[in-house]
């Protein structure tokens, strides 16, 4: 199922004044996509991921599903969640504490006036793909995170909806279960061949889990595009900041004649960066050490990652983070390193 | 569009029976009750307006200020006895204890059983000749005679604040005590590291944080002492003398005779005094932030 | 090691206390009803079965009557304030409207309101109805009396129940009926009871109303039977008092060790929790 979202917009009015949550949302969402919505906290997300749902209605533009209006300013286009077939997993799993987990995962398909026997083989064929048929008749009170969540998604696939919206599923699992349990939600999506939305504000989760990913802050997408092209060529200073760990290096300065100059040294600018006052930006993992560098600092603080460490190293009146392999290195210690050609970034900055 | 008017007005369809129940059998009674407090309104007279002369002859009874006082007065002795004896039992349900299931529902069937019910025992409990609370005096030799419980200005008022605070403690108690579980362990672990004693504990940490639950029991409980009237009707018909009458009781006898006009003056005097009440109460306990 | 020895022998002392002083009464109750005068302390004790044969047995002291009536009265008014507390409390803390708090004010409001100022009107009304006397008269202005008290009960269970349980309901397809009939009642069911016994507690134990809207035992609850009890002769019969004040006890301690917890969350829900 393809979804268009056109120039969606959602206010929230109360007596006092208006709150605009979504300003002008543009996204066509691919058929069997895995299309994830990353962003921070009040960003708008799950009100467009309800939207989608069929939970709120938009106070602006309008909600294609395939070629079908399900939603416009006009409430009378408005097409209730269950016409839309489609199925939500929440965060804090929204179990029905009153059910056995069959009859929680049943709940859909008694709601659709199903018969005793579609119901069983459904509810049995959704929890042996979950592997929690062991569980039916338990309530979700007596089940763990990780068991509960397999609960919810087995009553959302159950009635074989065109698509699965995700609000942040994984957000109260431990961190072992949830990449667990993101390598299983991926493999399961592939199998069923729906379209999935997929709310989060974890940028891991929304790299390895989405096929495109659209960042949203301020009610606005900030950018589209796939996990590596975000990665790799961040269109503002928040995507840049936003994605990949460690965080991005990021500096003031400004572009003169296509070159910037950071502790005295000069770097070519971008081929597109503006002219003027700009944010530099490089990623630790840009940054080479070696002692030919044009760059010379002194290492303040090391962490370490595992395989790698990050190397804080001041040059000057600035702090450059530097992922690096060798482990060596201690605090107090002079380095020389160089950026890398052609990974430098430059975001216009406001003098 | 018409489905869309409708759609609107759902949600006042789902509170619109209650609304209709309380609108025509509170409301409205009390707007007829301050209507017909303007009105001369006897059993088999003429029904006539009059504007405030039942206001003008409440205010100049002694009968009405003698219950207004002793309303007042009963508040400001019932109410803060209830609240240290119900604090008191409390502290002690919050303790742990074996059997403290038990004991809590022990505290609470005072509070269950119905006052009349509860009244017509205190009232035997004080009856002069063979009543418990006699007997008790005469065998440990606290009291030189029996005592008239409930024939003396003195003792009728003792009597039925004893009879309302064993009745009401409880409630005081069960809230509170929610209160007092609501105070984080962490707090009073940290202040027993500090090396506080469990008096200390209580007046410098628990006491201050079950200060918002206090002050609602507070006025809760003098609200309700405001319309006190079931134990009074019971044990002393308001005697002797009127001396324990409340206002609620005072209003009652004109009813009962027939003078609803003069019966409704003297309700609603009690209606704005425990208004106002109501008023301080929705103000300094925190229900207008919960309700938005 | 001393001073715990201490502390909890205190405690005990305390507990005990709290026993006698909650319970003495009853007890007294108990041996009165009893006994065959009610001079026992002083007189020495002679243990009858009288009084519970005269209560039980004898019609024109209707006490059987009184009971009936308050049960019937109780539990029409307690389930119908609970059907209505219910609706109110869905669409105050799931549905969008206005004045939300505007209700909720008006009713804690009215529920302070001294009964005594409604029962002029009260009386009024039901003589023109024809409805003195009846248990009927009881029935309406007590759903009207307890609604406010379960409104707040009911809306703060179903304010902690999770929104996202709502919109599961929705998205698996639940109109809002079926959203409150099938999720939002059975998940709050243990509210609700703790409502329904509230309420059944509040209209079996009020006073005021039914003395003044009932004149005899076709409508008479306990409270005013026992508190207007007249014996077979003149004097006080204390011991039948006794004996039914008992027998209408015992069923209500029963029930208040069975169901305090229940009792308990509801009379904290409505007084702190808002």
């Amino acid at each position: 199922m393809k979804i268009h979202l056109n120039g969606v917009q959602k206010t929230y009015s109360t007596l006092r004044r208006e709150t605009e949550v979504l300003k002008n949302i543009n996204i066509t969402v691919e058929d069997r996509e895995f299309f994830v919505l990353l962003g921070p906290s009040g960003c708008g997300k799950s009100t467009l991921l309800n939207i989608i749902a069929g939970l709120e209605p938009v106070t602006g533009g309008e909600v294609r599903f395939g070629g079908r209006l399900v939603a416009s300013v006009n409430k009378k286009d408005f097409v209730q969640p269950k016409e839309r077939n489609v199925a939500m997993v929440f965060q804090n799993y929204a179990l029905y504490p009153h059910l056995t987990v069959f009859e929680n995962i049943a709940f859909p398909l008694r709601i659709a006036r199903a018969g005793e026997e579609e119901i069983k083989s459904g509810v049995e064929k959704s929890a042996e793909i979950l592997k929690i048929s062991g569980h039916l008749q338990s309530k979700p009170a007596e089940l763990s995170g990780g068991e509960r969540q397999r609960v919810a998604i087995a009553r959302a696939i159950v009635r074989r909806p065109d698509v699965l919206l995700f609000d942040e599923p994984l957000s109260n699992l431990d961190a072992q279960l949830r990449t667990a349990t993101r390598v299983e939600l991926k493999k399961l999506q592939r199998e069923l061949g729906i379209t999935a939305v997929y709310v989060t504000h974890d940028q891991v989760e929304a790299m390895t889990l989405g096929d495109r990913v659209a960042v949203l802050k301020d009610g606005l997408v900030q950018q589209l595009d796939t996990a590596i092209g975000l990665y790799e060529r961040p269109a503002n200073r928040f995507v840049a900041q936003f994605i990949g760990f460690p965080q991005i290096n990021l500096f003031e300065t400004e572009v003169k004649n296509g070159t910037f100059s950071l502790c005295g040294a000069d770097f070519p600018a971008p081929a597109q960066a503006p002219s003027g006052p700009v944010w530099a930006g490089i990623r630790p993992s840009d940054i080479e050490l070696k002692d030919a560098g044009p760059l010379n600092g002194r290492v303040d603080t090391i962490e370490l990652l595992g395989r790698d460490a990050v190397l804080y190293v001041s040059c000057g009146r600035l702090e450059f983070a530097i992922l690096s392999e060798r482990k060596d290195f201690r605090e107090g210690d002079a380095v020389r390193f160089s950026l890398n050609p052609g990974k430098t970034h430059c975001f216009p900055r406001r003098p | 569009m018409k489905k869309r008017f409708f759609s609107s007005l759902e949600p006042y369809l789902f509170v619109a029976p209650l609304a209709l129940f309380v609108v025509f059998f509170v409301f409205i009674p009390i707007l007829g009750t301050v209507w017909s407090s303007f009105y001369s309104d006897v059993t088999f007279l003429e029904r006539r307006f009059s504007f405030l002369q039942n206001y003008g002859a409440l205010f100049s009874d002694p009968g009405f200020w003698k219950s207004l006082r002793f309303t007042l007065l009963f508040i400001s002795v019932a109410v803060p006895l209830e609240l240290i004896i119900g604090t008191a039992f409390a502290v002690v349900l919050d303790l742990e204890i074996p059997l403290r299931g038990l004991l809590r529902a022990c505290v609470l069937i005072p509070w269950a059983i119905p006052s009349a019910i509860s009244a017509r025992i205190w009232e035997l409990i004080y009856n002069y000749s063979f009543g418990l609370a006699n007997f008790l005096l005469a065998k440990t030799g606290l009291a030189r005679g029996p005592v008239n419980w409930l024939g003396t200005d003195f003792g009728a008022f003792a009597a039925v604040t004893a009879a309302d605070v064993w009745k009401t403690a409880p409630f005081v108690a069960i809230i509170v005590l929610a209160g007092l579980q609501a105070v984080p362990r962490d707090l009073k672990l940290q202040a027993k590291i500090d090396r506080a004693n469990f008096a200390q504990v209580f007046f410098k940490v628990t006491l201050p944080l079950l200060k918002p639950v206090l002050v609602v029991a507070l006025l809760f409980r003098t609200i309700d002492s405001l319309r006190i009237f079931d134990v009074l009707y019971v044990l002393t018909h308001g005697g002797p003398g009127g001396a324990t009458a409340s206002v609620s009781l005072y209003a009652y006898k004109y009813f009962l005779g027939g003078d609803f006009g003069y019966g409704s003056a003297a309700s609603v005097a009690l209606f704005l005094v425990s208004f106002a009440l109501s008023c301080l109460c929705v103000k300094y306990s925190g229900f207008t932030e919960a309700a938005s | 090691m001393k001073e715990e020895t201490l502390v909890s022998a205190l405690t005990f002392a305390a507990a005990c206390f709290m026993a006698v002083f909650s319970l003495a009464p009853f007890l007294y109750m108990f041996a009165t009803s009893f006994s065959a005068s009610p001079d026992y302390l002083t007189g020495g004790f002679n243990f009858t079965l009288a009084n519970y044969s005269d209560v039980l047995g004898v019609r024109s002291l209707h006490f059987l009557d009184y009971l009936r009536n308050s049960l019937v009265v109780s539990f029409v008014s307690s389930a119908a304030t609970v059907l209505l507390a219910s609706l109110a409390a869905y669409a105050i803390t799931r549905l969008e409207m206005k004045g939300k708090a505007a209700i909720l004010l008006f009713v804690l409001a009215v529920s302070m309101f001294p009964q005594v100022s409604l029962i002029g009107y009260l009386f009024r009304v039901m003589t023109e109805l024809d409805l003195i006397n009846t248990r009927t008269a009881l029935v309406l202005p007590y759903i009207a009396w307890i609604l406010p008290l379960a409104l707040w009960i009911l809306v703060s269970y179903f304010a902690q129940i999770p929104k996202e349980l709502d919109r599961a309901a929705v998205i698996d397809g639940c109109t809002k009926w079926q959203v409150l009939f099938k999720v939002l009642l059975p998940v709050a069911l243990p509210g609700i009871f703790s409502t329904a016994l509230l309420s059944f507690i509040f209209a079996f134990n009020e006073f005021l109303f039914a003395l003044m809207l009932t004149t005899d035992y076709q409508s008479r609850t306990i409270p005013v039977g026992i508190a207007l009890f007249q014996g077979l002769h003149g004097e006080t019969p204390w011991g039948q008092i006794m004996a039914a004040s008992t027998l209408t006890t015992l069923p209500i301690l029963l029930f208040t060790l069975l169901f305090q917890r229940h009792i308990v969350q509801g009379l904290t829900r409505g007084a702190v929790k808002g």
